[in-house]
């Protein structure tokens, strides 16, 4: 059973209502204040997501400032209501252009109440693409009453768009220059032990698009994955080049994206929708190249005393750099006094999350960098040494590398008019939970 | 706080005030009612603005129905959606108010313009009020066929609305028919999808006492229908295709090639970017193999990555929803997932239900290849700055060792544990040195030597406490202080609070007194005496038949209080394998998330759409035998019958069944020590004490006539100290368990909103207290015209909406009158 939603709720962290939609008779209007006192005023509001009251079930995420709860009565299915949620929250964001907090939904309380209305008919999920809803739903809340006459004509589209076969894209668009732009954003995760054996190590990566393209365009694009490659190699009867390949442990797709044609030929071809999208997400296990390697040693000199050494060095190419380098290190509560020698950026002890932080605006490949810390500590009666300190955090930005080493080899557009397209590919990677023990 | 409100007029009042604000909007509503004026559309558009912000904070603004509906002769779209939005909130409390819409709602279903002809057709099916069930029908069936798909994707659902309002209505007009047909018959997806979930809805409904519904039903689970569906996949919207994929996962298929075909048409939805559709996927491939155990395997091999892939991507929500999915799967086969165990390490920045997952999944899936690492691991949690989690890392260590891998390094790396010296990492870890000793006697030595060195009196945790007491009474011959340190324990049995640890103390001393009799004779004297005195029932029942017991027989105490233990093989498992199964039946839904069958959370009526398909799953589990070896990991706990049933209480066990054979009347062998000590301490008849003992406490009264009707007086008046006197003395009456509503679990969200209640009713609070979820309640209340009291200990606990309900009285005849009393009033509580 899909969601089948009795009702939805958006409330602010003190749990005020911002919105409310009951879509079905089967909860009471009090399950908010249920929600309120024996939830959100409890501490186990960071324990479980899912929670049960009565005969209902509260299913809630908190994004930014606000609480989104649904409430539904029968066993519905909790995957797909969070996913509903993000993606409504996704559409809202469309509409608002980029916040999503509680004075935005304040400001849009009404185009909210329109949309909830459509996303969602008697708690089952209807049509939440934001192309299509822009069609019938506008953004500008209040009209000239000139404009609202011209809104009574229908729209000759607009319905059939609505539930259409090509969903995500509009027929006739026309852009002066047709361009394409590519961004392949990677984040790496890592925990490292603190004897620098690599506990577990993945990359996440997406495959943003942004199309300016006129027409229905035809897309196909090429990446260096030995699936793909294998497979081209076999129909083409044409031995790979060698050069590096990779695996990808698993991916998906945009629904734009021809999944027969990917499982048949492994291409990935597809009919993009009008401006910015996530084409596809892969995730990766296997060879991934750690852009920094981070080799603590903390040293307890007494009781009152701490002696912090952190290096860090970069193994990506020598011509690239890293930008943002931020590296955490985690001290005691009772710090009370810290002096630092660093070989590059700049390092402070941030009281507030209880962290050395040591700050490098760029960091160049090929380089090492050395952070030297003592750290005064007040003496405490009785306080036992932590056993354990949270890890080392790590945060960056390299442009133009990929962790995986995942390249775009082509990437071909047809559209039967035939115009020239102009393609973009960038390339960056991130820190994900890049973790350090120490 | 009300969204704030671009008319300048109400530019300062931030929260409105309620009823001035209220008959303010009115008054302004109906100056604009009739005015054509130019730019009488924003003003109006802002005061409806106003009068959903206020709807939205909970303001009651019914009273301005009667000027909302004038005002909504309008062509401005936005306007109208505010409106239909306001009618479809009211129309309910104002029935005879809301015939007034129906007139333009009638009208706006003939526009011209698709979207206002769909937005009328769905608010008009909103009004949920049954007098005006008939306006609905003619709109509905020119809905199903209208030429524009939006119209007919509102209407579909339409017909769901007006069967939840009159079925009747809905079956005469014989729109199911209609539904069905358009179902097969329309080119757009969304209103296929609409329709399907329409019918799933209203035949599920009714399958129970329809032959016919259950015949649709079987219509639509058959052939024909599904692969109707499935060629269609691709056209679907993510969420219907969802909703299909369910479907499928319901259906039978004729053979095996039947089954490879479904599973390689559907084998691209694995690479969806949607989770929602992969997890339905997955559930199909799940159920359509569960005949075939090796290609189920492989199922599993090849869902792997892209739950992995979930777990890994959005919103910590998103991937627990996931992950409890992941977590069921897991536990079915721990060895598929053995060499993945690198993904379950925790994240520092992981939530602590996503980690709690995590632990869980790392503990069943340890195995002789990789017990090293994850325990490793897990050793890691044990300092963490999240105390819960750093518990349940050491609960999980000690779990792995009981699977009998790599013990050794393990009893070490827990007994360094010990010597972290924090409290809650020694308390857990005790406990968990407990049931490693139950299992591995052969460690005695080496865990006692470090045992012996914890101070009981750094130990708070009363299960850690029972569990050192444990130890310290069953190893008495290896400690040499055990009976000291027990006789200090006796001597602060005032201040020990919690009843577990008294009655492991009790046990403790008797154990011991049998191996080093001289040296705890006293102590033993000074137990009994406290535990026969203790307000606790278990502990002064114990404590009683203890002495009972020695003054019956010595040797025969012995054998009851220390029989010969053999080693502890298999604990068992809290969830029974038929419960797991019931599970995994439901996969993709709540049940897995809350880990118990739907039936236990869900409302009798919300039941029926998954009984009918868990029949139909089970038919094809019946026919096969294929799965059992699936099974078999879970089934052969079963077996097991004569394990112990929980790790608190243990040999005790053996008591009760002594007690039913074992005479009273015999009190030939008396230790005569004990006897002067224990005779002077204990006060209370020996019959009643003897009942007590037999659980007799309550007399049966089966001829009683029915009680007359119970009234109770209003002003009853019983000090603090009399009613703990009394509630002492007295034996329980009547025990029992009711069902709070769901209102009331709402209105309760303090303990005095029930205490004021249950005064309405005559009956009085004495003592309340608790937290969310649990509260505890101490009630009495008066007879009318007698002395006699009832006593109520009212347990509420608002997760499950559940109040447990212990009755003592003076006159025990009318305790029946009165629990009933009592029932109604507490069911009663926040209807009213």
């Amino acid at each position: 059973m899909p969601v089948a939603a009795s009702a939805i709720y958006f409330l602010n962290l003190r749990g005020d209502v911002l919105i409310n939609r009951l879509y079905r008779d089967d909860v009471g209007g009090n399950m908010v204040d249920a929600f309120r006192t024996h939830i959100m005023q409890t501490k186990e509001m960071g324990t479980c997501p899912v929670r049960q009251i009565g005969g209902c079930s509260f299913l809630y995420m908190r994004i930014s400032n606000v609480y989104i709860v649904i409430v539904v009565s029968s066993n519905a299915n909790a995957a797909s209501s969070f996913k509903f949620v993000v993606e409504a929250v996704n559409l809202f964001k469309s509409y608002f252009g980029g916040n999503f907090d509680e004075d935005a939904i304040r400001n849009n309380f009404v185009l909210i109440y329109e949309l909830l209305d459509e996303i969602m008919d008697f708690g089952y999920p209807q049509n939440l693409s934001p192309e299509i809803l822009k069609l019938y739903i506008t953004q500008e809340g209040i009209r000239s009453p000139f404009s609202s006459k011209a809104s009574e004509k229908p729209v000759p589209n607009a319905t059939l768009q609505v539930t259409g076969a090509v969903g995500w894209r509009r027929e006739g668009l026309h852009y002066k220059k047709n361009e394409v732009f590519l961004d392949i954003v990677e984040s790496v995760n890592l925990l490292m032990s603190s004897k620098g054996s690599v506990l577990r190590c993945d990359v996440t990566g997406k495959i943003l698009m942004k199309c300016f393209l006129s027409g229905m365009p035809d897309l196909k694009l090429g990446l260096n994955d030995k699936i793909g490659l294998e497979k081209e190699s076999q129909i083409k009867a044409r031995p790979t080049r060698s050069g590096k390949t990779i695996e990808l442990d698993d991916v998906t797709f945009h629904q734009c994206v021809n999944l027969t044609r990917f499982n048949s030929e492994k291409t990935v071809s597809f009919v993009p929708p009008d401006g910015e999208f996530e084409l596809m997400k892969y995730r990766i296990t296997e060879g991934v190249n750690l852009p920094f390697r981070v080799l603590p040693t903390i040293k307890e000199l007494g009781r009152t005393r701490l002696e912090v050494n952190v290096n860090v060095k970069s193994s990506y190419g020598a011509k690239m750099f890293a930008l943002g380098v931020v590296v955490k290190v985690p001290v005691p509560k009772q710090t009370a006094k810290t002096s630092f020698q660093v070989t590059t950026g700049k390092a402070k002890y941030n009281a507030s999350i209880d962290c050395l932080v040591w700050k490098i605006r760029k960091f160049p490949g090929q380089t090492e960098a050395t952070m030297n810390a003592e750290v005064e500590l007040i003496s405490t009666m009785g306080e036992k040494k932590a056993v354990t300190r949270p890890p080392i955090q790590m945060e960056f930005q390299v442009p133009m590398f990929t962790a995986s080493g995942l390249r775009v080899r082509f990437l071909k557009v047809w559209e039967k008019s035939g115009y020239n397209t102009v393609e973009w590919v960038r390339y960056i990677t991130k820190a994900g939970s890049y973790e350090i023990r120490c | 706080m009300a969204p704030p409100v671009s008319a300048p007029k109400s530019a300062s009042p931030s929260q409105p005030s309620g009823k001035s604000e209220v008959t303010d909007l009115k008054l302004q509503l109906r100056q604009l009612a009739g005015s054509r004026a130019p730019g009488a559309d924003d003003a109006k558009r802002d005061l409806f603005k106003r009068v959903i912000s206020c709807m939205t904070v909970g303001i009651d603004v019914s009273p301005a129905f009667s000027e909302m509906v004038m005002c909504s002769a309008t062509s401005d779209v936005v306007l109208k959606k505010m409106c239909y939005l306001y009618v479809g909130n009211y129309a309910r409390c104002n029935p005879d108010l809301a015939l007034l819409t129906i007139n333009f709602l009638q009208k706006d279903c003939h526009d011209q313009d698709p979207t206002i002809r769909g937005l009328a057709l769905r608010s008009l099916c909103s009004l949920r009020v049954q007098n005006l069930v008939e306006y609905l029908v003619a709109p509905l069936a020119a809905g199903l066929k209208d030429h524009s798909s939006y119209v007919r994707t509102v209407a579909a659902i339409g017909v769901l609305k007006l069967y939840h309002i009159s079925a009747t209505m809905c079956h005469d007009s014989d729109f199911p028919a209609a539904l069905k047909a358009l179902m097969l018959s329309d080119p757009d997806a969304q209103v296929v999808a609409n329709c399907l979930y329409s019918l799933l809805e209203i035949w599920t409904q009714e399958v129970a006492n329809s032959e016919e519904a259950a015949r649709e039903i079987e219509t639509l689970y058959g052939k024909s229908i599904i692969y109707y569906l499935l060629n269609r996949i691709k056209d679907f919207s993510e969420w219907a295709q969802c909703l299909v994929l369910d479907l499928v996962s319901k259906y039978i298929p004729a053979d095996n090639n039947e089954i490879f075909d479904i599973m390689n048409l559907l084998e691209d939805r694995l690479q969806h970017a949607n989770g929602a559709v992969v997890l339905a996927t997955i559930n199909v491939f799940l159920h359509l193999t569960m005949s075939m155990t090796d290609v189920h395997q492989q199922v599993y091999e090849r869902i792997k990555a892209p739950l992995l892939t979930l777990v890994g991507a959005g919103s910590p929500e998103q991937s627990y929803a996931v992950l409890c999915h992941l977590h069921l799967l897991v536990m079915r086969a721990p060895m598929l997932f053995s060499s993945d165990y690198k993904h379950f390490y925790c994240q520092f920045s992981d939530p602590s239900y996503v980690k709690k997952l995590k632990l869980e999944m790392l503990t069943a899936i340890a195995n002789e290849s990789n017990t090293y690492e994850i325990v490793t691991e897990l050793c890691e949690y044990a300092g963490n700055v999240d105390v819960p989690i750093a518990r349940e890392s050491i609960r999980a260590v000690g779990k792995i060792a009981l699977q009998q891998y790599d013990v050794n390094a393990i009893v070490d790396r827990l007994l360094q544990f010990l010597e972290m010296e924090k409290d809650y990492v020694t308390a857990e870890t005790l406990v968990l040195v407990k049931d490693l000793l139950r299992k591995y006697p052969q460690w005695s030595h080496d865990c006692i030597a470090v045992v012996g060195n914890i101070s009981s009196k750094s130990i708070q945790e009363p299960k850690a406490k029972a569990a050192l007491i444990w130890m310290l009474g069953e190893y008495s011959q290896d400690m040499m202080d055990a009976p000291y340190v027990l006789e200090s324990l006796v001597e602060n049995w005032e201040e020990e609070h919690s009843p577990e640890v008294r009655l492991h103390l009790l046990t403790a001393v008797m154990k011991c007194f049998f191996k080093r009799a001289p040296e705890t004779q006293k102590a033993l004297g000074a137990a009994l005496a406290a535990g026969l005195a203790d307000n606790h029932q278990d502990v002064h029942d114990r404590a009683l038949f203890y002495y009972r017991l020695l003054q019956y027989d010595v040797t025969v105490a012995e054998r009851v209080v220390n029989p010969p233990k053999q080693a502890v093989s298999v604990f068992a498992d809290t969830q029974s394998s038929e419960i797991k199964d019931r599970i995994f039946d439901e996969f993709n839904s709540l049940s897995v998330v809350y880990q118990k069958p739907s039936y236990l959370f869900t409302d009798k009526e919300h039941r029926g759409p998954f009984e009918f398909s868990e029949d139909l799953s089970n038919l094809a589990i019946g026919g096969d035998s294929g799965d059992d070896v699936i099974h078999s990991a879970q089934r052969y706990e079963e077996n097991d019958k004569d394990l112990l049933l929980s790790t608190s209480d243990k040999e005790e066990n053996g008591g009760p069944t002594h007690n039913g054979s074992s005479t009273y009347s015999a009190p030939s062998d008396v230790n005569s020590s004990l006897t002067g000590l224990v005779a002077s301490s204990t006060s209370q008849p020996a019959t009643f004490a003897i009942d007590d003992l037999l659980g007799l406490g309550v007399p049966d009264a089966p001829a009683l006539p029915p009680p007359p009707a119970l009234s109770l007086n209003a002003k009853p008046v019983l000090d603090p100290g009399t009613f703990q006197k009394k509630w002492g003395q007295l034996t329980v009456s009547s025990s029992q368990e009711s069902t709070l509503s769901i209102q009331g679990v709402a209105s309760l969200t303090a303990p005095q909103s029930l205490i004021k209640h249950m005064q309405n009713n005559s009956i009085q609070c004495i003592a309340s207290g608790g937290q969310p979820p649990n509260y505890k309640f101490f009630f009495f209340a008066q007879k009318e015209g007698s002395s006699s009291f009832f006593l109520v200990e009212c347990i509420v606990n608002t997760a499950s909406a559940k109040a447990q309900i212990k009755i003592k009285a003076d006159d025990v005849s009318a305790s029946d009158a009165f629990a009933s009393l009592f029932q109604s009033a507490l069911s009663n509580f926040g209807s009213s």
